[in-house]
């Protein structure tokens, strides 16, 4: 049987384009150090730290995990390093719960990072590699077939995309850390803004961001003496599928309908639409809110979309999805997944401020990456599952 | 496995150069370190153990704790702790002729810096001895601005 595990702490930087003020090494600290205020304890108190990121080319530190060891406190201590590529900050929590569920440490510390104006992640991500087509078109040039392929198959209408960025614009302007706020979004302004990749918009692209986001996991001991109230982990889940693989449904891809389907069964929730108060999941360009719907079950397959046309996904429908402003307001890659699994915690512990749900009590945390084929999930809630 | 090709093909290749630019922010503590160096200055900071860190960290490294915003001057001239001769240095090396990098404890530091010493000669190396750096000519904020540390004796 399981240990209980809870999130007792939570840590978030501030986020910006460049965060010149602070070093490497400061960006992570000033996660770990807002986590470890949260859960009232000292770097002393920490079992073991797990350590995700992005590629290490993006600030080109090979294996940073040696280089941050004792600027975690990681001396004399067990230290992992995660790596799922964009899913990594949802695989690193994951990881670190692992620790505590299976009774093997009591306090785990767990941070994920990027710094990205330390390079452009953009350009890292397509190398010119000989003898093969040379792409350079970033993340975007190959979303945006796959987003294509969902509005032929969905018929969605075409502005599904700039309701569902116009929602998280609006989202951010009550979450103080996101990075990027437009106080005068509209609808207008982001469908007049440039074409990036048809039919991708500048303004329903993700901004890249530098950030570090932590989080200390602790066990029912724990949880229970913690003075603020903890975010009980009920189910954790990952799957994983190739890049390429004949017959591969990129669009819905089958990892993400299984992971899905699996949390929930661990989760004991049969009809998730109804059971899960809220939702912080992976949408870096506007689209991927509705096709992650149906991915996640919440909607049939081809009917993601009318969640975010009849406002389902608001803040005040029924159920609200990326509340904070979500990945098209702040990317700081690595650190992107596990601000959606701190965000469905704070939710839980009712700590998120003006982006708070009324009484949310079960809150679903999502993160995928490389090319929509690593998937990590988490359910967190108020009370520990019976 | 002995490979399939006929005699004499030796398989298509073709070059892959992979250059990336990077860039580094040093934050506030190590900024205020080269800030230091550029004026001719060491300067170390102190945990809260009371330990002085030369170069200074944003964080005690046995502990992590943050360190204080306490910085101290230190040196200029310091103790050898360890050393290892480069007889013959090449291109990237620091000096153009043989040198020893060092371990260089700074008078009220509790930590070692790593540097270069430029003794002449292997023979006047010795752990313990006392050093003090040269600086060079131009001063800009990186740990260059010490040319090298010379014995003490023949500063």
């Amino acid at each position: 049987m399981a240990e209980h595990a809870a999130v007792i702490g939570v840590g978030q930087t501030d986020f910006d384009a460049k965060r010149e003020d602070v070093s490497q090494v400061g960006l992570i600290r000033e996660a770990a150090e807002r986590a470890l205020a949260d859960a009232e304890l000292d770097w002393a108190d920490i079992d073991a730290v797990v350590v995700g990121k992005a590629p290490d080319m993006f600030e080109g530190v090979m294996m940073p995990e040696l280089f941050l060891a004792e600027a975690l406190g990681g001396v004399g201590k067990p230290m992992l390093r995660v790596h799922t590529a964009g899913s990594v900050g949802g695989s690193t929590a994951i990881v670190a719960a692992s620790l505590v569920q299976s009774g093997v440490h009591e306090r785990v510390l767990t941070v994920a990072y990027e710094k990205q104006s330390e390079s452009n992640a953009m350009w890292a991500l397509s190398i010119k590699m000989p003898f093969t087509p040379i792409m350079v078109a970033g993340a975007g040039g190959f979303f945006a077939p796959l987003i294509r392929g969902y509005m032929e198959r969905s018929g969605a209408p075409e502005d599904t995309g700039i309701r569902v960025a116009l929602k998280d614009r609006l989202n951010a302007l009550k979450n103080p850390l996101a990075h990027l706020k437009l106080p005068d979004v509209n609808f207008e302004m982001i469908q007049n803004s440039p074409m990036l990749w048809d039919p991708v918009r500048y303004l329903e692209t993700c901004p890249s961001s530098d950030g570090a986001c932590a989080l200390v996991i602790g066990n029912e001991k724990h949880a229970r003496a913690a003075s603020a109230p903890p975010a009980w982990i009920h189910a954790t889940n990952m799957k994983t599928e190739p890049t390429m693989f004949a017959g591969r449904d990129q669009v819905m891809p089958k990892a993400g309908l299984e992971c899905a389907a699996g949390l929930y069964k661990k989760a004991g929730i049969q009809d998730p639409r109804k059971e899960i108060d809220c939702a912080e999941i992976y949408v870096p360009f506007s689209w991927f809110e509705p096709m992650w719907m149906e991915n996640l079950h919440f909607a049939p397959i081809n009917e993601g979309w009318k969640m975010t046309y009849e406002g389902a996904t608001a803040l005040d429908g029924d159920l609200p999805v990326n509340m904070s402003g979500g990945v098209l307001s702040t990317n700081a890659i690595g650190a992107s997944g596990m601000v959606r699994f701190a965000e469905a915690a704070m939710q839980v512990r009712g700590q998120a401020g003006e982006h708070q749900i009324d009484g949310a009590k079960k809150a679903l945390g999502h993160a995928y990456g490389g090319g929509s084929q690593y998937f990590s999930m988490w359910i967190v809630a108020d009370q520990p599952l019976q | 496995m002995a490979s399939t090709r006929p005699p004499g093909d030796d398989g298509l290749s073709a070059p892959h150069i992979l250059e990336y630019a990077y860039k580094r922010s040093l934050g506030k503590v190590l900024s205020r370190f080269f800030t230091g160096l550029r004026d001719k200055r060491i300067e170390g900071v102190r945990t809260r153990s009371g330990r002085v860190l030369v170069p200074p960290s944003e964080y005690d490294p046995e502990t992590g704790e943050s360190t204080l915003d306490d910085f101290v001057e230190v040196g200029p001239g310091g103790v050898v702790k360890s050393w290892a001769w480069v007889g013959a240095p090449r291109k990237s090396h620091p000096l153009a002729h043989p040198f020893a990098f060092a371990l260089i404890e700074l008078e009220g530091a509790d930590t070692a810096l790593m540097h270069v010493v430029d003794s002449g000669d292997e023979s006047a190396m010795k752990t313990g001895m006392r050093v003090v750096p040269r600086w060079s000519d131009e001063t800009v904020g990186r740990i260059q601005d010490i040319a090298a540390f010379i014995p003490e004796a023949s500063a």
